[in-house]
């Protein structure tokens, strides 16, 4: 590619370029940059500006290839991370830590808010097992397991994330119980008592059901959120064939199968293993 | 096909496209938006397929002794947004200029 530089930037425009250069992904750099200079190389020699006008341009123009940088990388960012196992991890665990820092904040301080939680807990201790059982009693769908390549591998992983999140979703829910509750106890401790634990339960509940479904809705190898869902197959043909919904893996590693409704010969969602021979297609 | 709902900036700005401003400095000049707009707004286009960007030719900017410039071009899908866009904000027909 050749540069011409028939006449070099500012002082001030090349230490701009060179310092927010570095918050562009490293493979949009080099377009970037040599964008960049061409716009504000523009601004100083195409002759239409005066002195003072160019300066404001420039001014403008440094915001706006700071935005532009920023808006590269926010969208690296959510391409690389949008539907991931570490996205859902890390929005549970950042809502803790605010749920935390509120409770925090109430109580006034580490040692009160220690002394406020130990009461709680401990009933939350005896009540989660039972929200455990009834979130998995009550959960409708399971899949029927099909042929994976290192199997028992994806299991692991897969078990070791939803063990996580069902942790990171009990405890957010025994936070949000506290922190709700903590203005009431003041005024009546025993009603507030038995508000957090109904609380709790809710809570756990309704997020026990999130994590489920979350989990159903993902790729059995790679624990990428499934995306594209598409219609298959006519409600009025229910008896004679099978409808419902068909998600698929951005990566391309297989599709689920939910039935619109449980019938004797589909009862479950089914997950379909695509081959290597499918990786065109997902790409196109 | 179901045209994306834009904000008014980005209807101002792919009006502008469709009228001959190809160049983020131009669209900024015609629409009274400030860059910080202008080109994320670009991009966000950009990304939703409704304009594709293209490097001017080589030979082109050498020749008027310059670098060569980033431009943007409306595309079909990008169109019919921009015609949606006018009947939803009919002031915006009024906005902006055609190119001379």
């Amino acid at each position: 590619m050749s540069q011409i530089v028939i006449s070099p930037l500012p002082f001030f425009d090349r230490n701009l370029l060179c310092a927010v250069e570095k918050l562009v992904p490293e493979a949009e750099r080099e377009e970037w940059l040599r964008a960049w200079q061409a716009e504000l190389w523009h601004v100083h020699h195409c002759g239409r500006h005066d002195r003072m006008q160019a300066l404001a341009i420039t001014t403008d123009l440094s915001i706006g290839l700071t935005r532009d940088a920023f808006w590269l990388r926010t969208e690296n960012w959510r391409r690389t991370f949008s539907g991931t196992a570490i996205l859902c991890l890390g929005s549970l665990a950042g809502l803790s830590l605010l749920c935390t820092l509120i409770a925090l904040a109430l109580t006034g301080g580490w040692q009160s808010l220690c002394l406020y939680l130990r009461e709680p807990f401990y009933r939350c201790l005896i009540a989660a097992p039972l929200v455990l059982f009834v979130a998995f009693a009550t959960a409708s769908r399971r899949h029927i397991e099909q042929t994976v390549t290192n199997k028992r591998l994806f299991r692991m992983k897969r078990q070791l994330f939803f063990a996580v999140k069902i942790s990171q979703v009990i405890s957010l829910a025994f936070l949000l119980s506290v922190g709700f509750c903590f203005p009431l106890h003041t005024l009546f401790p025993i009603t507030a008592d038995l508000f957090q634990i109904f609380c709790f339960v809710l809570f756990a509940l309704v997020g026990m059901r999130w994590a489920l479904h979350d989990q159903e809705q993902r790729c059995k190898q790679c624990l990428h959120s499934l995306t594209k869902p598409a219609r298959v197959g006519r409600p009025s043909h229910n008896l004679l064939e099978w409808n419902g919904t068909e998600l698929i893996c951005k990566q391309g590693h297989g599709l689920l199968s939910v039935p619109e409704m449980e019938t004797s010969w589909c009862q479950s969602s089914h997950w379909v293993d695509l081959g290597t021979s499918w990786d065109t297609t997902i790409r196109i | 096909m179901n045209t994306p709902r834009l904000s008014h900036s980005a209807a101002l700005i792919l009006k502008a496209l469709t009228l001959g401003y190809c160049f983020g400095l131009d669209i900024m000049e015609i629409t009274g938006l400030p860059s910080g707009t202008v080109y994320p707004a670009l991009r966000r286009l950009e990304r939703d397929e409704l304009v594709e960007s293209k490097w001017e030719p080589e030979e082109e900017a050498t020749a008027k002794q310059r670098p060569a410039r980033r431009y943007y071009e409306v595309t079909q899908e990008g169109k019919i947004a921009a015609l949606a866009a006018t009947q939803r904000y009919p002031l915006l027909a009024h906005l902006v200029m055609e190119k001379r």
